[in-house]
């Protein structure tokens, strides 16, 4: 898998690069909308990581002109405005996705895979998710613990299937708020983490390892200890 | 007559214009009827008085013979005859005439000249004093009108000769017809005219009015059209325009400053955090992983904080950017609180929903959604253990209607109706004083308006109002 991160800032970029590297990735860099389409114009980036404020181009208007020279790759956008424009939630329903600055490293990580995973077409959507003895059957909605029949609400059912389907990855509370509650909201309170609590006591009340870990100041993991 | 149409103010000038049109030509028709009635009565009158005259003199001159009474009585006729021959329909003469010769003294008796018998005409004359060579109007019995008679009095006889006010008023009523008929229709032509050509003038104002309610907050391009003809509402549709030019222009200012803000500041905090982020994942000891994480979240906190200040004071500005669809507003709140029903259950509270299906409004849905869940953690944040909460949704004449109640402790009297204003918050609350603040501005953003206030029974009260859009058939 190779990217190509165009940003002008150096300092988010450079973290950008050594992020995406240490995650097993390739990744080409380019610091103003020229060089980004001459990097891209090679055609050899599964995916392109645009921030919207480039100096001589608006990242928008970049990934139209990308589109329009039959340049197809899924494009996540960074963006520092705070209120998101309407053409960038034209593009999320057009396969591509946004993110907000700040940002956690997890989050950017999350939206790439799921960037990847929708651009290819051979993947099909499982009937049933398993970590570790968590066993979730999501055709007849039910979450079993090793053979305990696990009691859960609707919100906790999908909450537990958010987590399982992102087993081993960090999801932030964003990203839980944002795919379980569709809201992209900033509570100020800790509400995510109430459910997590109520979730993490029926889970992993009476088994042996728990499997729903808090990673402080980025979110939460499910994995095998 | 329709409700829509009493609304307009076409209608209501049209009718006061035509009211004042109506009276005042009435007005005018009275008193030209009032001379011309004076006109013909003192007309009847000369006549009247030459006739007596003339047959005082016959009377004198004419030997009081065989012969007097048919002399007399010729002339009578004949005096009758000078009138115009008005007739009406059925044949009979209109001026009907009499005369009538009285002598106390002579053998004659008296001389009667005139329609049916002289009984009721003498009768009236006995009832009434009259003044010699002064017509007056009596009323004779078995006639329907006046008649205006004369008395002459001469060589100890008197003469009374009388005309009937039947031709004068027949054409007064005539007259009067004629001019109402006119009257009606010119009035009625008059309130058309009125209705018509306000109507046309005041639909411009409203073209105005629909544009700049439309631009709200949202778009700030559009602009009125200018007709060429320079009337007031032309001018009126300028000032407008100019208006919006500079609105459009320092709203898109505070835009580019908020943006510059936002995004000067945000691109060294996502430095940071990523930094601090990936310092954690390198297996920090415990005490320094203990700094970086209260690092990252205190990061986030500040950035939520900025992100607010700069909404509210876009919002509070007009230059939110509004991203308009329409929102189920029960729909949502039941999402959010699915949400926080959680976190609300471990503090005990329990909450009482009274939510009307079918409120839909049109609102930026993320901005909602922030103001709404600000709402809720308002409560999450200031309420001691164990209160109720009671969120009821209905809605009236086109605008939701929106009320959250606790039984808590209320706002505090030091705040008052300053909860809504940017950075005013209790002494011991722990926010920055913006979570209502956010809610007064996307809510006046969508044309809402938000109010704070105590039960009746104390506890916080926040009511917002919204405007809703028409109940959707389909939907229900």
């Amino acid at each position: 898998m190779r990217f190509l991160v165009v940003e002008d800032d150096i300092a988010i970029q450079g973290f950008l690069a050594r992020a995406l590297a240490e995650a097993g990735y390739q990744v080409d860099t380019a610091s103003d909308a020229r060089t980004g389409e001459l990097k891209a114009l090679e055609g050899i980036h599964d995916a392109f990581i645009i921030d919207l404020g480039l100096p001589d181009m608006d990242g928008l208007d970049l990934i139209i002109r990308w589109r329009s020279q039959g340049i197809s790759a899924p494009v996540l956008i960074l963006s520092a405005r705070r209120s998101v424009d309407e053409r960038v939630r034209g593009l999320e329903q057009g396969g591509d996705d946004y993110l907000t600055k700040p940002f956690a490293l997890a989050e950017l990580l999350a939206r790439l895979r799921n960037l990847l995973r929708r651009s290819s077409t051979s993947q099909t959507d499982p009937l049933r998710l398993q970590a570790a003895d968590l066993q979730i059957d999501l055709v007849r909605h039910e979450a079993r613990r090793g053979d305990h029949l696990l009691q859960l609400t609707p919100q906790e059912f999908a909450l537990l299937e958010y987590l399982c389907r992102n087993a081993g990855r960090v999801v932030t509370r964003t990203m839980i708020l944002d795919h379980v509650w569709r809201m992209r909201i900033d509570p100020a309170t800790n509400v995510v983490d109430v459910h997590i609590y109520r979730l993490r006591s029926k889970v992993d009340q009476n088994a042996l390892i728990p499997l729903i870990h808090t990673i402080r100041g980025v979110g939460y993991v499910l994995k095998n200890a | 007559m329709p409700k829509f149409l009493r609304a307009t103010a076409a209608w209501r000038i049209s009718i006061w214009t035509s009211l004042a049109f109506a009276l005042g030509t009435a007005l005018a028709f009275s008193i030209v009827y009032l001379v011309v009635a004076k006109a013909m009565q003192e007309h009847s009158d000369a006549w009247l008085s030459g006739e007596a005259d003339v047959l005082a003199r016959v009377s004198d001159d004419t030997p009081r013979d065989r012969l007097y009474n048919r002399v007399v009585g010729e002339v009578a006729e004949l005096a009758a005859q000078e009138l115009p021959d008005e007739r009406n329909a059925r044949g009979q003469r209109l001026n009907s005439v009499f005369f009538l010769e009285l002598d106390p003294g002579g053998g004659q008796g008296s001389l009667w000249v005139g329609p049916g018998s002289k009984e009721p005409f003498q009768r009236a004359i006995d009832g009434a004093t009259l003044a010699p060579d002064q017509p007056q109007s009596i009323s004779v019995a078995g006639w329907p009108t006046t008649f205006r008679v004369v008395a002459h009095h001469d060589n100890g006889r008197t003469i009374y000769l009388g005309l009937s006010n039947r031709g004068t008023r027949f054409l007064l009523r005539k007259l009067t017809g004629r001019f109402l008929l006119l009257w009606g229709a010119t009035v009625l032509m008059g309130f058309l005219v009125a209705y018509w050509s306000t109507r046309r003038t005041l639909l411009r104002v409203q073209s105005i009015t629909d544009t700049v309610a439309r631009l709200g907050s949202g778009d700030l391009a559009e602009r009125l059209p200018e007709p060429v003809n320079a009337d007031e509402i032309s001018r009126l549709a300028q000032t407008f325009n100019h208006m919006l030019d500079r609105i459009q222009s320092s709203v898109n200012e505070l835009r580019s400053v908020t943006d510059a803000v936002a995004h000067d500041l945000k691109s060294p905090v996502t430095s940071i955090r990523a930094a601090l982020e990936s310092a954690l994942s390198n297996e920090p000891s415990e005490h320094s992983r203990d700094a970086l994480c209260e690092a990252i979240e205190g990061l986030d906190r500040l950035l939520v904080l900025l992100n607010t200040t700069l909404d509210v004071a876009e919002a509070q500005a007009g230059a939110l950017r509004l991203d308009r669809e329409s929102v189920d507003l029960s729909g949502a709140i039941r999402q959010i609180i699915d949400l926080y029903q959680p976190a609300l259950d471990q503090k005990q509270h329990t909450i009482e929903l009274d939510l009307e299906d079918g409120v839909f409004i049109e609102a930026d849905c993320h901005l909602m959604n922030r103001a709404l869940t600000n709402l809720i953690e308002n409560e999450l944040a200031h309420l001691p253990a164990a209160c109720r909460i009671a969120i009821r949704l209905s809605s009236k004449d086109g605008s939701a209607a929106l009320t959250i109640q606790d039984n808590g402790p209320g706002f505090p009297p030091d705040i008052g109706a300053r909860a809504l204003e940017r950075f005013v918050r209790g002494k011991h609350s722990q926010g920055h004083g913006l979570g209502l603040a956010f809610v007064d501005a996307v809510v006046r953003a969508h044309g809402g308006s938000a109010r704070i206030g105590s039960g009746p029974s104390g506890g916080a009260v926040v009511s917002l109002s919204l405007p809703a859009k028409a109940l959707q058939a389909a939907v229900r």
